[in-house]
């Protein structure tokens, strides 16, 4: 998996993720997250429409994500979800924790 | 490759092979068949991933694990058979259910069991047999 970071505002990054989300990405995925949130951006953004597979292992690493970013005094959204991901997300209804949006720039501008 | 029409295998040693090996092993099953449905497709590919992480993660016990998956795309159903020779696993698959949402694992099985008709654990010999079967379901 790639994993491109954007530092959208002062407090806020956009991950523009593509490949697989799986047990073989998920821990690398957990290290770029803490080393933005280290670096002082708590409010993120997982842009996954270039992930065409995420797994349970994927799902635990943006639970993870989730904590790590509301621990700092943020929180995660994910913006565009491939179709696959979607499948995930409503199978496990994860909806109840993780917001969607359609794509990153209404995932960023919403943040009040 | 198996000379069976629709039916097709995967040998895997792990480490140093991983899920990697899975995903491009179900690349070429798609490529050779065609007529399965993206739906079908989806939902095959996330059960046997999962199916093999577990058996990773867990059959291993720290000294590696073989696997062997195969796959029988039918007129009517696909079937899959996961064995390794890992540790046996103390699991009711039919119990699988989704933990808190708040979890960051135990939710594999569960999605499995989502995805799939029919999901089987046996501990055959000295191996642990997986076996799924999904009803196909047209594009």
């Amino acid at each position: 998996m790639d994993i491109v970071v954007h530092e959208a505002a002062e407090d806020t990054a956009v991950l523009e993720c593509s490949g697989r989300l799986n047990m073989v990405s998920a821990g690398a995925f957990r290290e770029t997250v803490a080393k933005v949130v280290d670096g002082g951006r708590a409010r993120l953004v997982v842009e996954l429409s270039g992930v065409d597979f995420m797994d349970s292992s994927g799902l635990g690493a943006l639970v993870g994500c989730l904590k790590t970013a509301r621990q700092a005094g943020g929180d995660l959204r994910i913006a565009a979800p491939s179709e696959q991901v979607q499948m995930v997300l409503k199978l496990s209804n994860i909806d109840k924790i993780l917001r969607t949006y359609p794509d990153g720039d209404a995932a960023v501008s919403t943040w009040g | 490759m198996s000379p069976m029409p629709g039916g097709h295998s995967l040998d895997l040693a792990c480490p140093p092979d991983d899920v990697t090996a899975v995903h491009r092993f179900l690349e070429t099953v798609w490529d050779a068949e065609p007529t399965l449905s993206a739906e079908d497709r989806m939902a095959l590919e996330l059960a046997l991933v999962e199916l093999a992480s577990n058996v990773i993660e867990h059959g291993a016990d720290g000294h590696g694990v073989v696997c062997s998956l195969q796959l029988d795309v039918g007129p009517d159903s696909v079937r899959a058979r996961l064995t390794d020779d890992g540790v046996p696993v103390e699991v009711d698959p039919a119990a699988a259910t989704l933990p808190d949402a708040l979890a960051e694992s135990g939710r594999g099985l569960a999605l499995v069991q989502m995805v799939v008709d029919d999901l089987r654990y046996e501990r055959v010999a000295d191996q642990n047999r997986w076996t799924v079967r999904r009803g196909r379901h047209p594009a």
